[in-house]
């Protein structure tokens, strides 16, 4: 409250004590933004819809493509707690919201929810034009989830899910709590954490989607928008609100139609979200996600990504003791541009302890150390290197009196 | 060897004069009643277990009226076992009912950490008991599981506030089957503290309401005028009391101690800092463990050096004292909390931060060095000396200041006079306005709903008009993006607390971490950690090098380890206006006005005054943004021609108002049974709304010499913003203040002012006393 004295209330309650604000009378909201209004059993409800054919192209990605996603994978993959299946009976899930900072007052205003119906995709956004008309929209809502398979959303086990829970448990509804849900979050940061400055919705649609929405109303006036509808009836500007949030359901049909295609084939990946991939791939099956490393490299993958992916991938053909692969990746990585400690101490350690060649072991310590003082490195990196070269030199003194076996 | 030192006190020619009075308190043995038969056996073997074959009569009593139930206000004095009042039928709804739950209240994490330990000690053999603590130290990933598992939660008032209530989905099965909410301490509710409580629970019943349950409250207080109607006040509910404790007590002794008199002509006592320092270091060398209560964190940290070094001198070692209050870092504190219970720390100096019922174990002897502002204090600082059997005692040291003075040498007041009422106002508007945001938040506002028993529309209607509330199907809603518990702080200043970081290490080895070495709340931290000012941590002295107090910025003192001899005590200006009138009465010699002011403190510079000596040694300036608060106040304006009659000179007069203020405020504590620290004072005079500019006592007698019209008014006023009802109180028992004051000021002895009638003689003038007692003459005709 703007009040800051015991007088700025009193002139507040005043003004309205003498002055209530005439509510205009409402605008046809169901005209302006193209719906119609439902009966929910709860009260009336402004739902809008819209189909689109399965062949309807979303940027680069074909809506239909989303059907053929392996459902089963991309759960385990995610480590869903529930497994989803049958893509037919999906819910594409996205609500606009009065904030974000959760908690039983912030409400859900807007739910854009999708589903296949036949050979379409059928978008319902259900509106409600006042918080007393809650109740419709969490009646409008409990039979789309009651018989969906699964729930699909971005960023919806944080935010989505929880606050449409609370939205049920407040009107004493019931959440279907047992519902599978893919929270397409986090695939994409595995797969694009390293690719992009970040991993939200709209960087992902214009980068692996290819689209750029023109006139986008950035998610943080929505709020705002809703509040001044409330005050002032006026629907129209509402309109880029639901906009954003058809654009945002289809931008999550179409990321999950871009992993089926991704899992099933890799044509069309750009070396760096093959390397996400492998991330993707690695708590299910490892020696794809390896291959999938060893593909984006191969493919000409360079700079920090690279370096990051070349270690990485050292870092399991070396638990797997497939020496020479890992020699390989690490020799490769000593020669980065810029310094980089990890491999030299890794080719370090290998001839020191694996061959126990300390000769050659002390070579790459010296090499290692001369890099280092010339890159300006960290005192700390030095020291360490500083340390294992003393230890490399008594020890390659004691061996020298006696003949040494390379271990295998 | 107590006894022997007691003896040596009363009779010694040194400081036998000093002791005003004594009261023995007998020993009294314990009233025992057997375990009740609807408690359940595992319970009592429980009990059993832990020596406890039997109940105080309290604990039965709450018991029976727990289980007929009522709600319940247990006040019996420290140790006397309140906590088993409502552990057990907690324990027992627990047993019985695996799906009940029962919510703890503790004002502080240390005291929720406290009860964890005491409970989960009882309850080791019992089934069902899944008991957490839930505050701002749980981990975020531990949360969720505590939500899931606990049937019994310890918080407190502010995590209800802003971490439950409004995730209250969260929590829908603990509010679904809540049988029991207790709140311990209750007497540390008073004031804006309870007034926010109040609305807290308000809200708290809403939603049980919304989830279909009606909990039953037991509290427990210590010794206040009116546990009853606080109680009712803070639930809303009806509350039955339990006053008639039966746990044993051992014997006592309380002594008031009167420093002797040092310069008969100024009225000059001993500071009174040092005559409880040598109290407490005679103990101590006897191995006597000693609590001793300091009124500041100033005074406690100036008592700590003396008495460490006085210990030092006999024993070597200083390390056995150790100082307590707020700002200290947890870990410190829990040390000095655990070495008092182990015995390895046999003295503690403290402010009023051990009031509350840490535990310490027992002592000795408590030291009271000043009159802590109100009954209630007294003797929940008296009664942390104490154990079951066995002698105690506690001795108060008075300050020259005429409350202290009042109390030494009224004993038949001090030792009659029940403690002091603990008011809220729940319905303080400023403080109502936010809880009614966060409860629209937590469940939209019903047309025809009350908050408590308050008709709240009008201010609903003014939300709506702010934006924030949104009227839709006959309910306010919430409408904005904010959380609004964010911005509600319980205790007025919690959220921005400073820390004080020590650069001395930094600056020495070159190493960056941060050491953070104390907390200090916004609200004090103008007056103690700015520039150059002098901060003590358990009596090591730190300069403080730079202040960040910026909206922008992290709120932040860095300090410098420094040797210097002195301590340094703020100059402060201040300003107060008129807003509103709310009534007013005409007397004969003045105008007695109630109403509403705007008060500005502004800290503009610092003494530095020497340790040991307290003498005087240097100043310096600072530049700090001024503080400003709007709240209720009483003045009285007095009109030129009483003036006149009075004296000619306007400086006189103005001398002999200031005289006149200061006696009232340091008299009306004992009227309005408040502390003396919840009352500001000032001698402005009746200016318009408009003015703004503080003035330290130099410049704002100045400004009264060169005034054109010449309207002096002495206004007393709530020290807490939108008052908590002491102005209306003030308002009505003025005449009698102003009588009592004649009569302080009559019976004083000395000639010209001292700081126990009209204040010292070389700060308020020579002729003040004269002047005030014309003035009063003339007010009280």
């Amino acid at each position: 409250m703007a009040a800051h004295s015991l007088d700025d209330l009193r002139r507040v309650i005043r003004r309205i004590e003498t002055r209530r604000p005439k509510r205009p009378a409402p605008a046809p909201i169901e005209e302006v933004l193209g719906g119609e209004l439902v009966d929910t059993g709860s009260g009336p409800l402004l739902v809008v819809r819209r189909e689109f054919p399965l062949s309807h192209q979303h940027g680069r990605q074909r809506l239909g493509a989303a059907l053929e996603a392996p459902l089963e994978l991309l759960s385990a993959m995610t480590r869903a707690e529930l497994p989803l299946a049958d893509a037919r009976r999906l819910l594409f899930l996205d609500a606009e919201t009065t904030g974000l900072a959760g908690g039983t007052g912030t409400y859900a205003f807007l739910v854009g929810a999708a589903w296949l119906e036949d050979d379409r995709l059928v978008l319902a956004q259900h509106f409600m034009r006042d918080f007393d008309e809650e109740p419709a929209l969490l009646a409008a809502l409990k039979p789309l989830l009651e018989r969906a398979s699964g729930v699909v959303t971005f960023n919806g086990s944080t935010f989505d899910l929880p606050l449409l829970e609370t939205r049920f448990i407040m009107a004493r509804g019931r959440w279907p709590a047992a519902l599978p849900h893919l929270d397409l979050l986090r695939p994409a940061r595995r797969v694009w954490a390293s690719c992009f400055a970040d991993c939200r919705l709209a960087t992902l649609e214009r980068e692996v989607i290819g689209l750029v929405r023109d006139d986008d109303i950035p998610g943080g006036f929505i709020p705002a928008l809703y509040f001044d509808y409330l005050r002032s009836r006026r629907a129209a500007p509402l309109a880029r609100v639901l906009a954003h949030n058809r654009d945002d359901i289809l931008t999550l049909v179409g990321l999950l139609a871009w992993f089926g295609g991704a899992l099933t084939t890799h044509e069309a990946l750009t070396p760096a979200e093959l390397g996400g991939l492998g991330r993707l791939w690695e708590p299910v099956d490892l020696e794809r996600a390896m291959a999938c490393y060893r593909g984006a490299l191969e493919a000409g993958l360079t700079g920090a990504l690279a370096q990051a992916i070349r270690l990485h991938l050292a870092r399991w053909e070396k638990r797997f003791a497939r020496w020479d692969a890992a020699c390989s990746l690490w020799e490769e990585a000593a020669r980065h541009v810029g310094f980089d400690p990890r491999p030299w101490e890794e080719l370090a350690k290998f001839h020191e302890h694996r061959r126990r060649d300390f000769v050659t072991a002390r070579a790459v310590v010296e090499d290692a150390l001369g890099l280092a003082e010339a890159a300006g490195a960290p005192l700390r990196t030095v020291d360490a290197f500083t340390h294992r070269l003393g230890r490399l030199e008594r020890r390659a003194t004691i061996a020298a009196g006696r003949p040494s076996e390379p271990r295998e | 060897m107590l006894g022997g030192i007691l003896d040596d006190l009363l009779t010694s020619p040194s400081t036998g004069p000093c002791i005003t009075a004594t009261r023995h308190f007998p020993a009294r043995p314990p009233v025992l009643v057997p375990l009740p038969s609807s408690l359940d056996p595992r319970i009592g073997e429980a009990l059993r277990a832990r020596g406890m074959g039997e109940l105080y009569s309290h604990q039965a009593r709450a018991w029976e009226l727990i289980e007929k139930g009522h709600h319940v206000v247990v006040v019996t004095p420290t140790a006397s076992g309140k906590t088993l009042c409502y552990n057990l039928p907690a324990l027992q709804a627990l047993v019985h009912q695996p799906d009940a739950r029962v919510l703890y209240l503790f004002p502080t994490k240390a005291l929720a950490q406290d009860q964890l330990a005491e409970l989960e000690a009882l309850a080791r053999q019992l089934p069902e008991m899944r008991m957490f603590t839930y505050d701002g130290d749980t981990p975020q990933d531990a949360r969720r599981a505590v939500r899931a598992r606990a049937n019994l939660v310890l918080t407190n008032p502010d995590m209800l506030h802003s971490g439950i209530l409004p995730h209250h989905t969260k929590w829908a099965t603990l509010f679904q089957n809540l049988r029991y909410v207790v709140i311990d301490e209750l007497h540390a509710y008073r004031g804006v503290f309870g007034s926010h409580l109040a609305n807290v629970l308000r809200r708290l019943r809403r939603i049980c309401r919304h989830y279909g349950s009606a909990p039953q409250f037991i509290m427990a207080s210590a010794t206040i005028a009116n546990p009853g109607e606080l109680a009712r006040r803070l639930t809303g509910e009806p509350v039955e009391e339990i006053t008639e404790s039966g746990a044993p007590t051992g014997d006592k002794v309380f002594v008031c101690y009167n420093p002797p008199v040092v310069n008969r002509e100024l009225g000059i006592r001993a500071p009174y800092l040092g005559e409880a320092a040598k109290l407490a270091i005679r103990f101590l060398r006897e191995k006597i463990a000693t609590i001793i209560f300091a009124q500041s964190r100033l005074a406690t940290e100036v008592l700590l050096t003396a008495i460490k070094s006085g210990v030092a001198d006999k024993t070597g070692d200083s390390g056995i004292v150790r100082g307590y209050r707020g700002g200290y870092l947890p870990t410190r504190r829990r040390a000095v909390e655990k070495g008092l219970r182990e015995g390895e720390v046999l003295g503690v100096v403290s402010t009023n931060a051990l009031e509350l019922g840490v535990d310490i174990g027992h002592l000795d002897v408590a030291v009271l060095a000043g009159y802590p502002g109100g009954i209630a204090s007294l003797w929940q600082q008296a009664g942390r000396a104490g154990r079951r059997s066995g002698r105690s005692a506690a001795l108060l040291v008075a300050t020259s200041a005429p409350l202290d003075q009042f109390m030494v040498t009224h004993p038949e007041y001090l030792f009659g006079t029940p403690p002091e009422h603990a008011r809220v106002n729940p319905n303080n508007p400023f403080i109502l306005v936010n809880h009614l945001k966060c409860a629209a938040f937590e469940l939209p506002i019903g047309d025809d709903e009350r908050f408590g028993e308050l008709d709240v529309r009008r201010f609903l209607g003014a939300l709506e008009d702010e934006g924030v509330l949104h009227h839709a199907g006959l309910r306010w809603h919430w409408a904005a993006e904010t959380y609004p518990a964010d911005h509600v702080s319980l205790r007025t200043v919690t959220t921005d607390n400073f820390v004080v970081i020590d650069t001395t290490a930094r600056d020495e080895k070159q190493t960056k971490r941060r050491q953070i070495i104390a907390e200090v709340d916004w609200g004090s931290a103008f007056a103690t950690i700015y520039p150059k000012a002098i901060y003590l941590v358990e009596s090591e002295p730190f300069e403080v090098q730079e202040l960040h107090f910026r909206e922008d910025e992290e709120k932040v003192a860095y300090v410098k380890r420094v040797n210097v001899d002195y301590f340094t005590d703020a100059i402060s200006a201040k300003g107060v206006w008129i807003v509103q009138r709310l009534a007013d009465q005409s007397h004969p010699a003045y105008v007695a006005e109630q109403g509403e002011v705007l008060v500005a403190e502004k800290v503009v510079g610092f003494k530095k005054i020497k340790m040991g000596t307290l003498e005087n040694v240097g100043s310096g300036e600072v530049e700090l943004p001024q503080q400003e608060m709007q709240t209720t106040a009483a003045w009285l304006t007095i009109p030129p021609e009483t003036l006149a009659r009075v004296s000619q000179s306007r400086e006189e007069v103005i001398d002999g108002l200031r005289a006149v203020t200061y006696l009232l405020h340091h008299l009306a504590p004992i009227f309005l049974l408040c502390d003396i620290r919840d009352l500001g004072s000032w001698l402005g005079d009746t200016t318009p709304v408009t003015s703004g500019a503080v003035a330290t006592r130099e410049s704002a007698k100045r400004r009264l010499m060169d005034a054109e019209q010449f309207n002096p008014t002495v206004y007393l006023y709530d020290s807490h913003a939108g008052g908590i009802g002491l102005a209306e109180h003030l308002f009505e028992i003025l005449p009698d203040l102003l009588r009592s004051g004649l009569a302080t000021l009559e019976a004083c002895a000395c000639p010209a002012g001292c700081p126990s009638c009209v204040g010292p003689v070389n700060e308020v003038g020579r002729r003040a006393k004269s002047t005030a007692r014309s003035l009063l003459r003339a007010l009280t005709d």
